[in-house]
């Protein structure tokens, strides 16, 4: 009975945020990617699921990389790229977060 | 500055650039704990180490792994996809149990509160691809430090309750969690998790309340699974519907992510990939340390306390060891209170530093079964960066 009785005065003072009648607001980060040849095609492709957050995070990396990532993105978690724009976002990516490695 | 050092600091400081040159598998190193906390705040979060905004991916820092229980608002937080529900009313909130069960539920937050036994578990969560960074090349998905993690006490209903109360039907084996975050596109598999039946325990349970409140937003607010000893992949947050099953459904994510070699070292190279794969399930022993941090500077001949936390997938810490020589001779942490088996167990080593100059902190955790941490560069590769438990190394300067 103790257990009930402390349990639902927790509920009381506890609700905090989540359940008010208005919306929890996520901010937004403005991550800092570079500018350079194709990133209109990266900015209309790459950021319906995630920000750019996930390609940063990646750090410098081989041609051979990024275009596995560009791959992956589309056979896996089925993005709606096309060959071209694909290759247009494989060499940003490589020009602007590469390592100089084609492998 | 030794040879060894020079390369440690090299390797460190090019982690990036050297990791994706070589087809082999690289030497695993310290994972990178130099990132430092945003400047944004999330909802009920202070500042954390920020990954991505959208889905929400946030990182303690390491100096919080002091203490058994971390902080709500310095916990962690890891979602796979962006559309999350950013509004909830706990009075209409209900989780469905439906599939080969005798009676379909749709259980209210308040009926799992007054017609269930309430039930607290003390239990780690981590990242399977905690302190991923520390692989070399660099494995898909998020470079993590060692702060993908955290310890709470959840309180919340026995998931065994709940299905005895639906009734489960000759011939169920799988149990599928389904949670309200979904992908921003129709054709993107949705994050879905699949458990043998067999594996559930008594300790699995459908919590609430997390550390004396109600679950943070981020965290998984109103409901999520908390499934001790097993890595974060399967505490399905936002829970909101139990499928019973007789037959295991092909997913991306419980197909392809969160998965290691099936082999004795659970290791394999980027150019020879290991055929057979299985899921990574239970934590592996591991410890890391809060206090000093990287870099710190302390005082010749003063008292230093070395603090941090260990645990494993359930066996329990039986000890941890403390070297301030590379290795070459470890002494006994104290171990704080015994908070369960699934819990953080916090160490404490007191010395007195008595040379200056470079000085190298190391902890390692000794689990019930005897296993231990091994050194970094002693695991081997694996293409998902899961199950780092390398001995940490912490470099301070004695002045
Ligand atoms: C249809 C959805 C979708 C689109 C479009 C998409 N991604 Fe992803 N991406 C994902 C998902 C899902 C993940 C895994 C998320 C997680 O586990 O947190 C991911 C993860 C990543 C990662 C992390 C590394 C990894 O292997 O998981 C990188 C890098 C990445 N995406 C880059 C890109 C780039 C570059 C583009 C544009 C070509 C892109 N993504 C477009 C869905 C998408």
């Amino acid at each position: 009975m103790m257990k009930k009785i402390i349990l639902l005065t927790a509920l009381s003072i506890s609700a905090l945020f989540a359940q008010v009648k208005s919306s929890v607001e996520v901010p937004y980060i403005p991550f800092e990617i570079k500018m350079g040849k194709g990133f209109s095609t990266v900015q209309a492709d790459c950021l319906m699921c995630h920000s750019f957050g996930y390609i940063i995070n990646q750090g410098p990396q081989s041609r051979k990389f990024w275009r596995g990532k560009v791959d992956k993105m589309i056979e896996e978690f089925k993005a709606p790229i096309d060959k071209k724009d694909a290759k247009i976002i494989e060499n940003y990516l490589f020009e602007n977060y590469g390592n100089g490695k084609e492998q | 500055m030794k040879r060894r050092d020079f390369f440690k600091t090299s390797i460190a400081a090019s982690a990036a650039v050297l990791s994706s040159t070589s087809l082999a598998a690289g030497e695993t190193h310290q994972p990178n704990e130099t990132r430092k906390v945003s400047k944004y705040a999330f909802p009920e979060k202070r500042p954390l180490i920020t990954y991505s905004d959208r889905p929400p991916l946030l990182e303690t820092p390491l100096s919080v792994f002091t203490e058994e229980f971390t902080p709500n608002d310095q916990f962690f937080v890891r979602w796979h996809l962006p559309d999350i529900p950013t509004h909830i009313d706990p009075d209409t909130y209900t989780i469905h149990i439906n599939g080969m069960v005798q009676r379909e539920l749709k259980i209210s937050l308040k009926d799992l509160k007054n017609d269930f036994e309430q039930v607290e578990v003390n239990a780690v969560v981590q990242c399977g691809g905690n302190s991923r960074s520390a692989f070399t090349p660099i494995p898909g998905g998020i470079q993590w430090g060692s702060g993908a993690m955290g310890c709470a006490r959840w309180k919340g209903v026995r998931l065994k309750d709940i299905l005895d109360k639906a009734g489960l039907i000759e011939g169920a084996k799988w149990i599928g969690f389904n949670g309200r975050e979904k992908a921003a596109y129709y054709k993107t598999p949705n994050f879905v998790r699949e458990l043998e039946l067999d594996e559930l325990d008594d300790h699995v349970i459908v919590a609430y309340e997390m550390n004396g409140e109600d679950l943070p937003y981020l965290n998984g607010y109103p409901l999520r699974l908390v499934l001790p000893g097993y890595y974060s992949d399967s505490w399905v947050k936002m829970l909101s519907n139990i499928t019973v099953t007789d037959k295991y459904k092909s997913l991306f994510f419980m197909d392809k992510a969160y998965r290691v070699p099936d082999n004795e070292c659970e290791c394999e190279t980027p150019e020879k990939l290991a055929k057979k794969t299985k899921p990574i399930t239970i934590m592996n022993v591991k410890s890391v340390i809060g206090y000093p941090e990287n870099g710190a500077k302390i005082y010749h001949n003063s008292e230093v306390v070395v603090r941090g936390v260990a645990w494993d997938g359930g066996y329990g810490i039986h000890k941890v060891m403390i070297s301030l020589d590379d290795g070459k001779t470890w002494d006994e942490a104290q171990l704080k209170e015994d908070l369960g088996r699934y819990a953080y167990r916090s160490f404490r080593f007191g010395f007195k530093p008595k040379k200056y100059g470079k000085l190298h902190i190391m902890a390692k955790a000794v689990n019930s079964l005897g296993e231990e941490q091994p050194f970094s560069k002693d695991i081997g590769w694996n293409r998902g960066g899961y199950k780092y438990n390398g001995i940490q190394v912490v470099n301070v300067e004695v002045v």
